[in-house]
């Protein structure tokens, strides 16, 4: 009973949800006021982020009169609860990696895709023009970074000796080689692109399809797509830090440090690109990156059986 | 081909004429019959060939009249051809537009507001009135009393602005339609972009305009010559100093007045401020449009002093009021000089920096070239003006070829590139707000001393066009005088007019992510009309403008109420 009470309070306080939609939403406030400053803004106040939110929970729900009601409301829940699992996952190996099982790289990566296919089954359920236009964007999206994702996962995969348990690959700094770099710098645009963040925001592009994906949501609906927006940024982040930077090992600045890097390099990004055509998207995850990818594999295979740490 | 070789070139259709005028030698005045209308503007448009920019319809007491006016760059001259029609029952003229697709807008303008038919047009859908507007009501004609016309009567006109959606089911595909507008985050004004699309791909394109007129033409009519720059400036924030020069330049011409040559110094350095901030707005917005934020932001932040520049020099920011028939309101005090110079260096600085930015980034380059091509023969063709033509290769400036103001006295370029893609316009925009410093910088140097204006007396009839580089494009303007002090007909013309029915040429065939940014690279501004009504599926109107503003004072009251503040006062404010 105890044990059960202590499972719900990990997945619903601590590490769960409560703790990471504060953090997510502090997150996305860093984003904002970050991305403020270099555009020569103030940009918004702190809380500003929890404001939307709660504003957005009051609002009336809209719903297209032609849209599948069940899938159109149920996809949000659906992605909520992927990245949930996918944060409390993760947290709860860096505060107790000595526990036994929690989850390995494949569940994780399994978890990650889960908002964006919940995103695709949503806004393919609204019956919009723009929505489906920002589906089929959002598809050929995934279809784009998930092989990049999934090659630089191998990259550091092999780099740990054959390891797919999350706590131990969290134990060593593949970043600090050759391969693992290249890895890190791809796996970070690969991210970029699944929290949809400029060049990648190819799926909402206000300017183009009115917010796409996103169109017909609305009031708490809307809410929700926000707060899993903001979950990921503490999730897919954090993901990176324990996979390629060594993780929550040493001390727990040092940890939140590597944290503020990967967020800040991302704001950069974001911040100094214009948005990219879906078809150059594609183009770049899979032959640009493909090719450095498989540079790096092959790099640490021989790095790994010749036992040279620094390829 | 000099002026000589090209009154040469129109005496040759002379006996399809009735008459050939030239007042002035770079304007030239035909006059034909309506028959002969088609012929002689084919000739004028394909085998001279000139470039047409713009129709205007008239109605006189025992006729129609409708003026086609072209250009001839290379001389400068404006060539207008007049066409009366005297059927005033059923006026009718064969249509332009199957051999000019530029003249397709205005010939459903003419239709709307003056009821002339136009045979042979492809597409004769209502363009500038609303769809709530009564059919066979003429707003432009003298003997329409608009007190009587009652708009939204619940009938549907038999000329819809829209086109109207395929039926839905009966078992046909139909290509999903993306609405871009008539508010959408990508325009700041009201239009609406229908695309056709197949998946990513634009395959048809169509507009909808006027969700906003004015009726500037018309109010003009009931306005003194005297107070008409006021209200041509308030057409376009962004134009506010090329509308009334284009204006006021028409109207010098006609009652043959030189304003002294400090004012033709004020005039080019006050429109070329503007063309410097209106062409770094364009570089923010642009960036906007493809989610580039930051270089929105920055555009507009260095685009700040040259308000501030234009604020010290005329008092406001836009809307400068300061031209008038006869000079300039308002001089630039000598003293004023260095510190405006000292500005200049600054603005160059960070416009030098914006352009590296911009010109040397490699995603920029891959989203922005080979995107959009006007072609030289579709620019021709559409009888594009501005950067637009002269990204696509057509070297066209009115500053240069028919030089107004103190252009010919400066030193300066006509920036061209010959690739016609989104790329090639912003890099002539860029380049272009160099040479405005550059001119602006000359201008303030040589500034004489003197008056900036003399009076004026009297306006005598007859009729006169004046043509102005606006940031935009040639900004033309056409007025008739009958010797009152009101003109009986005034016509504007803005560049974007021309300028935006190219994106059939330029956009179809494109990435939808590619099409937002083509519309937007032709720079629109939608200088339309005032009007504002709730419409239904019927074209009823429910709400007037009236019981908008009570229903939304009521509103503002009751919020106040509700929080308990105390009732404003007018003594308050």
């Amino acid at each position: 009973m105890t044990q059960a009470l202590q499972n719900l309070f990990w997945i619903f306080i601590f590490p769960g949800f409560v703790f990471t939609v504060c953090l997510g939403l502090v997150a996305s406030w860093i984003v904002r006021k970050v991305s403020a400053l270099v555009q020569w803004r103030v940009g918004p106040p702190f809380l500003q982020p929890f404001y939307d939110v709660m504003k957005l929970l009051g609002k009336e729900v809209l719903i297209p009169e032609e849209a599948q009601q069940t899938v159109f409301k149920a996809a949000p829940v659906v992605g909520l609860a992927g990245v949930l699992l996918l944060s409390t996952m993760l947290w709860r190996i860096t505060i107790d990696p000595t526990r036994l099982f929690v989850g390995d790289i494949i569940v994780a990566i399994y978890l990650m895709v889960l908002p964006s296919l919940a995103l695709i089954l949503g806004s393919s359920a609204s019956a919009s023009p723009h929505a489906a236009l920002g589906t089929s964007r959002e598809m050929k999206l995934v279809m784009g970074y998930e092989l990049s994702l999934v090659l630089a996962f191998i990259v550091v995969i092999i780099k740990s000796g054959g390891q797919l348990s999350l706590a131990a690959i969290a134990q060593q700094t593949p970043a600090l080689s050759i391969s693992g770099m290249l890895a890190f710098l791809v796996a970070l645009l690969c991210v970029q692109a699944k929290l949809g963040f400029v060049p990648f925001d190819i799926a909402e592009a206000e300017t183009e399809v009115a917010s796409g994906v996103l169109m017909e949501y609305s009031g708490a609906l809307l809410a929700v797509w926000k707060l899993v927006q903001a979950m990921m940024l503490v999730a897919l982040p954090l993901f990176l830090v324990m996979v390629f930077l060594g993780g929550f090992t040493g001390a727990l600045w040092a940890g939140i440090a590597k944290y503020v890097l990967v967020l800040v390099l991302l704001i950069l990004i974001k911040n100094t690109n214009p948005r990219v055509r879906i078809d150059q998207a594609m183009k770049f995850f899979w032959f640009y990156c493909g090719v450095v990818l498989v540079a790096a594999v092959i790099l640490a295979i021989i790095g790994n059986s010749y036992g040279i740490k620094w390829l | 081909m000099n002026q000589e070789e090209l009154n040469n070139r129109l005496s040759e259709i002379e006996d399809r004429l009735e008459a050939i005028e030239q007042p002035a030698d770079n304007r030239i005045w035909l006059t034909c019959d309506a028959e002969n209308s088609y012929a002689v503007n084919k000739f004028l448009f394909e085998e001279v060939p000139l470039r047409f920019v713009i129709a205007t319809g008239i109605d006189s007491d025992d006729c129609f009249e409708v003026l086609y006016h072209y250009a001839y760059d290379q001389t400068g001259s404006i060539i207008t051809l007049k066409t009366k029609i005297h059927d005033r029952e059923n006026p009718a003229i064969e249509s332009i537009a199957p051999f000019l697709p530029g003249a397709e807008w205005i010939e459903r303008e003419i239709h709307d507001i003056l009821g002339i038919e136009f045979k042979n047009h492809p597409d004769m859908r209502r363009l500038i009135l609303s769809d709530d507007w009564p059919e066979g009501v003429y707003p432009l004609r003298k003997d329409t009393d608009l007190e009587a016309v009652k708009p939204g009567n619940g009938e549907t006109p038999s000329r819809p602005g829209f086109k109207p959606s395929p039926p839905k089911g009966a078992g046909q595909t139909v290509s999903p339609i993306l609405a871009v507008g008539p508010f959408h985050p990508l325009q700041e004004e009201m239009e609406f972009f229908q695309l056709t699309v197949d998946g990513e791909i634009v395959t048809d394109i169509d507009v909808r305009l006027s969700y906003n007129h004015r009726g500037v033409e018309k109010i003009s009519e009931s306005l003194q010559f005297d107070q008409i720059p006021f209200l041509v400036s308030r057409i376009c924030g962004i134009c506010s100093a090329t509308h009334p020069l284009a204006y006021v330049q028409a109207v010098e011409e006609l009652a043959g007045i030189t304003p002294p040559e400090r004012a033709l110094y004020v005039r080019t350095i006050i429109t070329e401020l503007e063309r410097i901030h209106s062409h770094l707005l364009w570089v923010g917005l642009a960036g906007h449009f493809i989610g580039y934020d930051t270089v929105f932001m920055w555009a507009w932040k260095y685009r700040e002093p040259v308000l501030d520049l234009l604020e010290e020099i005329t008092g406001n920011r836009n809307n400068y009021g300061n031209v008038k028939v006869g000079g300039c309101r308002e001089d630039i005090p000598n003293e004023l000089i260095p510190k405006i110079l000292k500005e200049l260096d600054q603005i160059e600085k960070k416009t030098e920096m914006l352009t590296k930015a911009v010109l040397d980034d490699p995603v920029l380059h891959a989203r922005l070239k080979g995107v959009g091509i006007l072609s030289k023969e579709d620019a021709i063709k559409y009888a594009v003006t501005g950067p637009t033509a002269r990204g696509s290769g057509v070297a066209i400036d009115v500053r240069r070829d028919d030089p107004y103001a103190a252009y010919a006295d400066l030193d300066w370029n006509v920036i061209t590139q010959t690739e016609g893609d989104v790329f090639a316009k912003a890099v002539v925009r860029l380049l272009e707000t160099f040479e405005s410093i550059k001119i602006v910088r000359q201008a303030l140097k040589k500034l004489p001393e003197g008056p900036v204006a003399v009076e004026v007396k009297e306006i005598p009839p007859g009729e006169t066009v004046g043509h102005v580089e606006a940031p935009r494009g040639e900004t033309f303007h056409y007025v008739r005088s009958d010797g009152g002090n009101r003109p009986v007909r005034h016509k504007v013309r803005a560049p974007s007019y021309v300028n935006v029915p190219s994106f059939k040429a330029s956009c179809i065939g494109g990435h939808i992510a590619d099409v937002t940014i083509t519309l937007a690279a032709v720079d629109p501004c939608y200088s339309c009309t005032e009007r504002l009504a709730v419409i239904d599926n019927n074209n009823k109107v429910i709400h007037d403008y009236d019981t908008l503003l009570r229903l939304s004072r009521e509103k503002t009251a009751q919020i106040k109420k509700e929080l308990g503040a105390p009732e404003l006062k007018m003594e308050d404010i």
